[in-house]
């Protein structure tokens, strides 16, 4: 590797021999029927049911198209380079950590090193707006989205437990339960069931036997590094492999730089760059599903002297609305060996605090999971976020054994000032980089600190003690969200933009709000959701 | 002060590095050195050192020159560095001057470098680095001390836990592909799994 182009850089991920694609492309003259920008939760899901559908796909993802048996290892260090690094300048009272904390890169992008908890939103979920007075409604509901949540479980088996408690599914899951569960899953159990907290097993995009010529899981640990036996689901194993055989194209290490406009102000295609070299893909629809920095950062920096604020940005919310999930950690010492390193890291959850409760002095929730750790994850965190280093650290990782994790996955309100816009600093394409303003609110605190202290009750039921906290977030949600209508929103029900009707945007961005589940499911139904109206108007049309 | 010991004093995962699968096993050997440094002169490279022996309490050459050579090694890598804040210089040179400027603090304080001070006024200097409370002199304002500690504390533990000797020491299984881990229930291990000597985990709370 050479420091003289870092374009190049990405290019050279690979172990085995690369594919000279750019020279090969399939649709490289032509025009497709359409192109994705990013291949990982959504981009994935849109390139395999458009390529099943007969459509003329061309996916392009900056990232290298990995291969597990050789890119992986168990590794947490190593695992740092399957991460979106690249710089955002990230400000505000709680400013963000992006790379492995919530990014991906490379075909597959966040499936690759997401934990596998797969949960689907809950009715309450969609209707912030007339159930508490604050944020704004989906355009949609649980129902739009249920058929989809059924199809994509359906389709990658996921593993879940016999009755799951909250929200209107309780099941049953197309897999088995997992079982057993860890040392760290039993004591956050235990310590519920002291409680009289209601906790299951976690529904998981991780098999519980095999399927699809995939072993069931390990229980090696390494969810977040990626798996090594394929027992944890990915686009870059499943959808991907199969949207190619049906006949769609990966264009990988391309990083789309600019979405083409044509003179009738419709979408006509992408410009990326690959090896230094820039190419371009004609398409009829363009579909963005880069994430939720990413995906604004492009729109942004698409503008044009037809769309001078960027691209479906008439409103002015591109970027707008940004969302983590609080994931503040409680760690507390046994009196007996946990060993956090063991088995997929989230076995048993709880969403007994999930949405409103009027009885609290805040609105919305969280889940809990229990959550294993491997010692890098815990150490650094601990020291970068909690101030805990030194001394202090070295005698809690001489006893890490001894100690067990709870994280909060809670639920952000949505404000326009926590947004994505453009800095004045350019990054090796000469694009300004992403700027990314975060704070919470003050009913994120509040509900962050009852969090702590329900995890704490639990952790201290069971005989934890010497409790400590970490400060932390999870995944990313918000910054072009839907809506009917166009002035206060930047796509419609089906991810399309309200300002060019061939420009779809299709990822974790299109959220209204962000629950208190972890997302990618719902993401992913929201991709075959959009795919269908796709396909639909791409008949239509004939 | 007291040492802590390790529970594990008899575990070597070294030893099971035959059971894991090749690219792991590469990885984690290069570890073990020699190394080759890229951006960290000499001193630059001690002066790593100095501050991970007191921010990983790590006292062993091998681990601290390993540390040196990840920080060198992240240094010279065209990656991004994730997020940075408005107004700090980008990682590289914010570490590079970063460290120059420890050594003029501690000048400035003690009339020596900071490699020439003792470790109790070199732990004292990075306590008031984390929260911004060196003098404020050629732009070292409180946020970028703040971040000057957080890059490097970042780097070097990322590093010390990373290092299959500290493994051991914490009675950490490691990386377990293709054989993966089968008694995960509390309370059971693998037969290969490390055992505490002694049950000490009621030891000193923190």
């Amino acid at each position: 590797m050479t420091d003289s182009d870092s374009r190049q850089r990405c290019c050279d991920h690979y172990h085995r021999e690369r594919y000279p694609h750019l020279e090969k492309r399939k649709f490289g003259g032509e025009e497709a029927d359409a192109v994705i920008v990013g291949l990982g939760a959504a981009g994935g899901v849109l390139l395999y049911e458009l390529a099943k559908a007969g459509l003329d796909v061309v996916g392009i993802e900056a990232g290298p198209f990995w291969d597990p048996q050789s890119d992986f290892a168990s590794d947490e260090l190593h695992a740092q380079t399957l991460a979106w690094n690249d710089t955002r300048l990230s400000t505000g009272q709680n400013a963000l950590q992006f790379g492995a904390n919530n990014s991906g890169r490379g075909v597959g992008g966040g499936t690759v090193h997401f934990t596998g908890v797969f949960y689907r939103f809950q009715e309450s979920d969609f209707r912030v707006r007339t159930l508490d007075g604050t944020a704004e409604d989906w355009p949609i509901s649980y129902e739009d989205l249920a058929p989809y949540y059924d199809k994509i479980e359906n389709e990658i088996k996921v593993s879940g437990p016999r009755e799951f408690p909250w929200g209107p599914f309780h099941g049953p899951y197309p897999y088995p339960e997992r079982s057993p569960i860890s040392g760290n899953a039993e004591i956050f159990r235990r310590g519920c069931e002291a409680l009289g907290i209601r906790s299951t097993t976690a529904p998981l995009a991780i098999l519980s036997a095999p399927f699809d010529a995939r072993p069931p899981c390990i229980n090696r640990g390494f969810c977040n590094q990626g798996c090594l036996p394929n027992a944890k689901f990915s686009t870059l194993i499943h959808h991907v492999p199969k949207a190619i055989a049906l006949g769609a194209e990966v264009l990988s290490d391309s990083m789309v730089t600019r979405i083409l406009v044509d003179q009738r102000g419709r979408v006509s295609g992408v410009e990326f760059n690959h090896d230094g070299r820039y190419y371009e893909q004609k398409a009829k629809v363009v579909i963005v599903s880069a994430f939720a920095v990413e995906t604004p950062r492009l729109l942004l920096n698409s503008a044009c002297s037809q769309f001078p604020d960027g691209l479906a940005n008439s409103s002015g919310l591109v970027g707008k609305y940004l969302m983590p999930h609080s994931g503040h950690d409680v760690y507390a010492r046994f009196d007996q060996e946990i060993r956090l390193y063991k088995g997929t890291p989230v076995l048993a959850v709880s969403q007994d605090f999930y949405g409103t409760d009027p009885n609290r002095d805040f609105i919305r929730g969280y889940s809990l999971h229990a959550h294993g750790s491997r010692p890098l994850g815990m150490a650094v965190k601990a020291a970068t976020n909690a101030g805990i280093w030194g001394r202090r650290l070295r005698e809690i990782m001489l006893h890490w054994n001894y100690y067990a994790r709870i994280t909060l996955v809670g639920e952000v309100l949505p404000e326009i000032t926590n947004c994505v816009t453009l800095s004045g600093e350019t990054d090796e394409y000469g694009l300004p980089r992403a700027e990314v303003h975060f704070a919470y609110g003050e009913n994120d605190q509040k509900l962050i600190n009852h969090g702590i202290q329900k995890c704490r009750e639990i952790l201290g039921a069971v005989g934890g003690r010497d409790a400590f906290v970490v400060p932390d977030s999870a995944h990313l949600m918000g910054g072009c969200r839907m809506g009917d209508d166009p002035s206060r929103s930047v796509v419609n029900k089906f991810c399309q933009s309200h300002d060019i009707p061939n420009l779809y945007i299709c990822d974790a961005s299109v959220f209204v709000t962000s629950g208190a589940a972890n997302p990618t499911e719902t993401v992913m139904a929201l991709a075959a959701r959009t795919a269908d109206h796709i396909i639909r108007e791409g008949k239509k049309q004939g | 002060m007291k040492k802590i010991e390790s529970l594990y004093p008899d575990y070597d995962v070294l030893a099971l590095r035959d059971e894991w699968d090749a690219n792991t096993r590469t990885i984690v050997n290069k570890r073990l050195g020699p190394f080759q440094f890229q951006v960290l002169s000499g001193r630059q490279q001690e002066l790593v050192k100095a501050v991970a022996t007191q921010v990983a309490v790590e006292d062993r050459e091998e681990v601290l020159t390993w540390i040196a050579a990840h920080v060198d090694e992240q240094l010279s890598t065209a990656q991004g560095e994730s997020q940075r804040k408005p107004g700090i210089p980008p990682r590289r040179e914010l570490i590079l001057t970063g460290l120059e400027a420890l050594d003029e603090w501690a000048k400035g304080k003690f009339f020596k470098g900071f490699l020439s001070i003792k470790p109790e006024q070199q732990l004292e200097f990075l306590e008031l680095l984390e929260v911004g409370g060196l003098p404020q002199e050629n732009g070292w304002d409180t946020e970028r001390q703040k971040e000057l500690f957080k890059k490097l504390a970042s780097l070097i533990i990322s590093a010390e836990y990373s290092h299959p000797w500290v493994w051991s020491e914490i009675g950490y299984g490691g990386p377990a592909y293709p054989r993966g881990y089968v008694r995960v229930e509390l309370g059971l291990t693998d037969p290969w799994e490390p055992k505490p000597s002694v049950d000490s985990g009621k030891g000193e709370g923190r």
